[in-house]
């Protein structure tokens, strides 16, 4: 699905990306944890253009789209949920929407259809369709969120710790979204520091640290390997 | 370290070969034109603390110049001395009128500012021409004439201008690198956190517009002598006030040498447009090639030559290397905490919120919120996105002024003070978003947090000391002791949070306010968070904690207090309100299962 090879990237400090080579299959949801600082985001980063690796080559199926602009990847098919809460307040939820598909917006009959089978997975979209966004509920807003990445059926999704600061109730939302997600046909690659939500939640877990790729292994067999929960998913995770 | 050698050969070379210019070449043009850039910057690092370090863009810095110029000019006629006598007086007033704009205009940042600076220089203009009696009004005020050998040419004018501009430097450098100019550039960076961690923000920046203009005033004084007829169009010249701020853009804003170098350059460059150009057009050529240079800084060099160039050598030097990055924890020791030299009061309430009420505009963000927390307890306040939590505790450290109720801190009430004070009191607090001053090394952004403030401490070195030794254990026990000399604004979102922490410990407070400690953070480390927040609970530290790892807070908390809907929902043990209905409806959920064994 998306290959990542020796791949080199930082932010003018130095490399922070050292090497990566990630492989996601696709049909995936596969889950990136790791010590703060290996660079979890900045693997996002690159893959969604917003960042220009210095070296190596990322390949979404064929066809390399390193150095591309974030359109471009976008119009490629790989779309970001940014990791803070990235809706317009102001307008409303259906133009939240409508702005998920603006790569698209020439294209009339394919955004109302896209509108339609979002409405359909999700049901908050035609029910607050003219509220504004920022009348949701957290849980809401995230649900949105989700959903206007998918307005151009990208297949990839990018996900950067999507549970950060929200409430338990808001979590198990975020969980059932990214499983529907799935269901759509999206392939997902996800970072999360809330490793036992990610990991029950992927398919694939890959551990980063200092920059490279420690391990990637399906994710119950890297929650079964007590060596690695020591050293990454805290005591709490052996109890 | 030859590097460095180097340099400071090439930076003495230059200072002893623009000393030596009225020695090599009688041409009185080159000596007008070194005069003119001298002035311009003496004045553009003046401009500089005020506009490079604490971040206020001032469009009116020439004022300065006037004032300075008027008030030596007027004092010397009045006493009949030399001006050169009476030029520090202009600095002083110079630095007194700095010191009114900086009280006028203590709520006023950003664009606001650059207006208000620009009418204060209109102003203090139509003041001195109104002020005939005084100022010679718009016939001007004549400057005695020099009283030495005409051989000797302008070369008191050239030299004391000269000295006034290496005065500059050395008074940039130190600022740079004191305790004071530490805080400016954390003001610049973000004002209302800098006062979060103790910085006098009110104070600081006083300061720093004193700095700014106090040498000015004696240059303008000088100046004014050498131009010999006062005017206002000349001494109030908003020309000169946007050569001022380009030259400092230009050269490198906040840097030591970038104004001094960007005066030569602009000050050279408008003179060849003046002469090459010359003719009734010179003025507006002068302007079009302003607008030219600017528009080339700003699209080019948005951070002026000086640091551009300084990266690329950099970069050069260094090659391709790796960053630090994240890796497994080492088990540090947390760093003994400083002793604590108040006396414990009697009150066992810490800190009581007493009917604190929440408006903006007609959403009540807190309604009659009331909670007590013991002197050494951790007291976990929860509730659902939206519920009001934040709210609390910006209502606790003074980032909102309430509408109504009260905040007291062992039993004093601290509702009427800054968030400086607060701090100072013992309040400290992080954020859900971690706020760090992003163009601050990571070392500099916890070395900046400060429990006291005392005036004699702000000339104190910035980074060294029993201070940085501290700041450093902390950063190491947080596990970011690889970063200290990192650019802030290059973390993560996780590390970002970690150095929050630190600087937090740094401030050492009473009572912390921690705005979800846990989220973004690895496993291992939240581990680690929990010993560490337990070992600073025993040493009599009292803890606030909003968090949404049940996991992790109701661990650790003795107390918990729910919110919903900006109301108290339950405050008891963290075993009673996990079994209470009313929470578990309006905030854990039906499905337990994700959000407790995180």
């Amino acid at each position: 699905m998306i290959r990542l090879e020796s791949v080199y990237a930082g932010y003018g400090g130095g490399d922070v990306l050292q090497g990566v080579d990630l492989d996601v299959r696709q049909g995936s949801i596969t889950c990136v944890v790791g010590p703060n600082g290996a660079g979890k985001s900045t693997v996002l980063r690159t893959i969604s253009g917003l960042l220009r690796p210095r070296a190596g080559q990322i390949r979404l199926g064929d066809q390399p789209i390193h150095g591309r602009s974030p359109a471009a990847v976008i119009a490629a098919g790989v779309v970001q949920v940014p990791q803070q809460d990235g809706l317009f307040g102001r307008l409303t939820v259906r133009d939240n929407m409508l702005l998920g598909g603006y790569l698209i917006r020439r294209d009339k009959a394919r955004l109302r259809r896209r509108m339609a089978e979002l409405a359909e997975a999700f049901p908050i979209i035609a029910e607050r369709a003219r509220d504004k966004a920022a009348d949701l509920s957290g849980g809401q807003r995230r649900i949105v969120e989700f959903a206007r990445a998918l307005m151009t059926e990208p297949s990839l999704v990018l996900l950067d710790e999507p549970t950060l600061g929200l409430d338990p109730k808001t979590c198990q939302t975020v969980f059932e979204t990214t499983k529907a997600i799935h269901a759509l046909g999206a392939t997902v690659l996800m970072v999360e520091q809330n490793v036992r939500f990610g990991l029950k939640l992927a398919t694939d877990g890959v551990v980063m640290e200092r920059g490279r790729v420690l391990l990637a292994e399906p994710a119950t067999d890297l929650l079964a390997r007590p060596d690695i929960a020591a050293m990454f998913f805290g005591a709490t995770a052996t109890t | 370290m030859t590097a460095a050698r180097a340099r400071r050969a090439v930076i003495a070379g230059l200072i002893l070969l623009v000393a030596l210019v009225p020695v090599f070449t009688p041409d009185t043009y080159i000596h007008n034109l070194l005069i003119l850039t001298f002035v311009v910057a003496v004045t553009a690092s003046g401009w500089n603390i005020v506009g490079g370090f604490t971040g206020y863009v001032s469009l009116g810095h020439g004022a300065f110049i006037g004032v300075g110029g008027y008030t030596g000019g007027v004092l010397a006629a009045h006493w009949d001395v030399s001006p050169f006598l009476v030029a520090p007086l202009g600095g002083l007033a110079a630095a007194l009128v700095a010191l009114l704009l900086g009280l006028a205009t203590r709520k006023t940042r950003g664009a606001a500012f650059v207006i208000v600076s620009y009418a204060m220089l209109e102003l203090l203009g139509l003041v001195t021409r109104n002020w005939s009696g005084v100022t010679g009004g718009s016939q001007g005020f004549l400057m005695p004439l020099p009283s030495w050998d005409v051989r000797f040419q302008n070369w008191p004018f050239y030299y004391a201008l000269f000295v006034l501009v290496l005065l500059s430097i050395g008074m940039t450098v130190a600022i740079r690198r004191s305790k004071l100019g530490l805080g400016l550039m954390a003001i610049r960076d973000d004002e209302d956190k800098a006062a979060g961690v103790g910085v006098r923000t009110a104070v600081y920046k006083s300061i720093a517009f004193m700095a700014g203009a106090v040498l000015v005033g004696v240059a303008g004084t000088v100046y004014g002598y050498y131009v010999s007829t006062l005017s206002v169009g000349t001494m109030f010249d908003i020309v000169l006030s946007m050569q001022v701020v380009l030259a400092a853009l230009v050269g490198g804003r906040g840097t030591v040498w970038g104004p001094v170098l960007g005066a030569f350059l602009v000050v050279s460059l408008s003179e060849l447009t003046n002469t090459t150009l010359g003719g009734t057009d010179a003025g507006a050529f002068r302007l079009i090639m302003f607008g030219g240079l600017l528009l080339v800084v700003v699209l080019l060099l948005p951070k002026g030559i000086l640091p551009t160039v300084g990266n690329l050598l950099e970069h050069r030097r260094r090659g391709d290397t790796a960053s630090p990055t994240g890796t497994r924890l080492e088990d540090t020791p947390l760093p003994p905490a400083p002793a604590r030299s108040g006396t414990a009061p009697s009150t066992s309430d810490l800190l009581r919120v007493t009917d604190l009420t929440m408006r903006f505009g007609g959403v009540t963000a807190l309604d009659q919120v009331t909670m007590a927390v013991p002197r050494g307890s951790i007291t976990a306040l929860i509730g659902p996105n939206g519920s009001g939590k934040t709210t609390v505790f910006n209502a606790i450290d003074g980032t909102y002024a309430v509408t109504s109720g009260s905040v007291t801190l062992a039993g004093r009430p601290i509702t009427g003070l800054g968030r400086a004070q607060r701090a100072h009191a013992g309040v400290g607090r992080s954020h859900q978003l971690p706020r760090l001053f992003d163009s601050l090394t990571v070392v500099e952004n916890v070395a900046v947090a400060t429990g006291e403030f005392r005036l004699a401490g702000l000339v104190r070195s910035a980074v060294s000391g029993a201070e940085a030794a501290r700041a450093a254990e902390l950063l190491e026990f947080v596990g970011m002791g690889a970063y200290l000399q990192a650019r802030a604004g290059d973390l993560s979102y996780g590390q970002r949070k970690l150095v929050e922490l630190a600087q937090l410990l740094m401030l050492d407070p009473d009572v912390i306010l921690l705005d979800e400690p846990a989220a973004g953070i690895n496993p291992t480390l939240r581990a680690r968070l929990t010993a560490l927040i337990r070992a600073l609970n025993d040493s009599g530290r009292t803890f606030v904690i909003i968090e949404h790892d049940m996991h992790f807070v109701l661990s650790l908390a003795d107390r918990a207090v729910v919110l919903a809907r900006g109301r108290v929902l339950a405050d008891g043990e963290p075993d009673e309100v996990r079994a209470d209905p009313a929470v578990l409806e309006a905030y854990l959920g039906a499905d337990l299962a994700v959000g407790a064994d995180r």
